[in-house]
């Protein structure tokens, strides 16, 4: 029982919730109530990294050391809170131009993974890259394998 | 009421025709496949009405002949012990040898010369590549497969995300997309028309929408079928057109490619000649305007759990790309 009761409280990290209104406007500080729906939930974490691979930004956001855009070794230029990563993502990067281009409920997804990056060890960090390693990247993908 | 068993067997024979079925084979897999079912249901069912016979023979059988000798002397017993033995040997032989043949019949093929084709699955759509015969080139479309009638296409199967499994039950047995690995399966369909097919390993929320349709055309048709399909897209006609494009160039082709223009996304389905489909979002709805918008505007409303966000748009941007898309035949 008490197994049981333990394994399932796991569950609610992992919920999908279907056919909710998902965001439409940024962040409003980084207190903003909406942020526990995507920063603590697993599922919408994982849907971001599967953008940041969709959307090419593993071309430059590597892991090699004493890389400026290493996103996984804890320093922030711009800052840690969510409205700051957010507005990152979407107003710093120039010409791409990512708050044009990106959808509002992604950039929230996105956000809320580049922020789980370093809370992690980087072994799982690397198994996480095998699990996505057939993922569609950028334009010159040329299927899984 | 002395209908109704009629009735019953019209509407269960009713189930073995259409475009996704097992029953109504329309290419050389699917007939190996289909005999070899044919072939256990008589099998079995020999078997099925033997257990039967036997097990009411011995209900009905008067118990008095019985009760005065022991088991093992009766020599009729010893016998039909044998005989049941050898009738459950030979029945097992029988599937064993039907078996076999079939799986040589699906592989017939496998040395032979093939169109070649690449499909991947998506999570909640297919990627399809066919390999010009003449160019060496791939050319890309998605969620609507065409095939040469007598031709054998050789499909290499893929998947970019969780397991999947193609399947085309008019047409061959099934076979799952592996991360990771590359699966080979030869189509050879013997009959034109249309028909469907689907994911059939459970790959996450939307797996029931994750479906493609399936022509099969005559080799000429086809060959046409393709050269279109190799072809850059049309240019852009018209002030609604262009608008269109221009929306599309912004968030629509980051992750979707319109071959001759600047979209070159490659998450999403290749929308080169969209129009020229049959249906949307891989068998969700039919390809009408209508449809074609309200996707545009909501997926997550049509299909709960899609990759594809619902990208804010004005009603007039909205309007625009769907009559930019409709001119993308």
């Amino acid at each position: 029982m008490a197994c049981a009761a333990v394994l399932a409280t796991a569950c609610s990290r992992e919920a999908r919730e279907v056919g909710v209104t998902p965001p439409q406007t940024p962040p409003v500080g980084n207190e903003d109530p909406r942020i526990a729906a995507y920063q603590d939930n697993l599922y919408q974490v994982s849907e971001g990294g599967r953008y940041f691979a969709w959307y090419g930004c593993s071309g430059c956001h590597s892991e090699t050391p004493n890389n400026v855009v290493n996103l996984a070794d804890s320093q922030w230029r711009y800052g840690f809170g969510f409205a700051q990563v957010y507005g990152a993502i979407a107003a710093r990067h120039g010409r791409f131009a990512y708050g044009k281009r990106v959808p509002v409920e992604q950039l929230w997804q996105l956000t809320a993974y580049v922020r789980d990056l370093s809370s992690h060890f980087p072994e799982k960090r690397r198994r996480v890259n095998a699990d996505q390693k057939a993922e569609p990247v950028g334009g010159s993908w040329q299927g899984p394998q | 009421m002395r209908r109704v068993p009629i009735l019953l067997a019209a509407l269960l024979l009713g189930g073995c025709d259409g475009i996704q079925s097992v029953m109504s084979p329309a290419g050389d897999g699917a007939a190996a496949l289909h005999d070899l079912l044919l072939l256990s249901v008589a099998v079995c069912g020999a078997i099925y009405l033997l257990v039967m016979g036997g097990l009411g023979w011995s209900l009905w059988r008067r118990r008095a002949e019985t009760v005065s000798e022991p088991a093992s002397e009766e020599p009729a017993l010893d016998r039909s012990l044998w005989v049941a033995a050898a009738v459950i040997l030979a029945g097992l032989t029988i599937l064993i040898i039907g078996s076999f043949l079939a799986d040589q019949a699906l592989f017939a093929t496998r040395g032979s010369e093939a169109l070649q084709l690449r499909v991947t699955g998506h999570q909640y759509w297919w990627r399809i590549e066919y390999r010009d015969p003449a160019t060496g080139r791939w050319i890309e479309t998605a969620n609507e497969l065409h095939l040469p009638q007598g031709r054998t296409a050789r499909v290499a199967l893929g998947s970019a995300d969780v397991i999947h499994s193609f399947w085309v039950p008019n047409v061959a047995g099934k076979i799952d997309m592996v991360p990771g690995r590359r699966n080979l399966i030869d189509l050879t369909p013997r009959r034109l028309g249309w028909f469907r097919g689907q994911c059939s390993e459970y790959c996450g929320t939307q797996h029931a929408h994750m479906a493609f349709d399936v022509k099969v055309d005559s080799p000429a048709v086809f060959d046409a079928w393709l050269m279109a399909q190799a072809r850059p897209a049309n240019a852009v006609a018209g002030p609604v057109a262009a608008r269109g494009a221009s929306v599309f160039a912004g968030p629509c082709a980051a992750c979707h490619a319109v071959r001759g223009t600047g979209a070159g996304g490659r998450a999403g389905p290749d929308l080169t000649h969209f129009a020229s489909r049959r249906s949307i979002a891989a068998g969700t709805l039919p390809m009408t305007r209508g449809n074609v918008q309200a996707w545009i505007t909501q997926p997550q409303a049509l299909k709960p759990g899609v990759p594809m966000p619902a990208v804010p748009l004005s009603p007039q941007d909205a309007d625009a790309v769907a009559h930019y898309l409709a001119t993308l035949r």
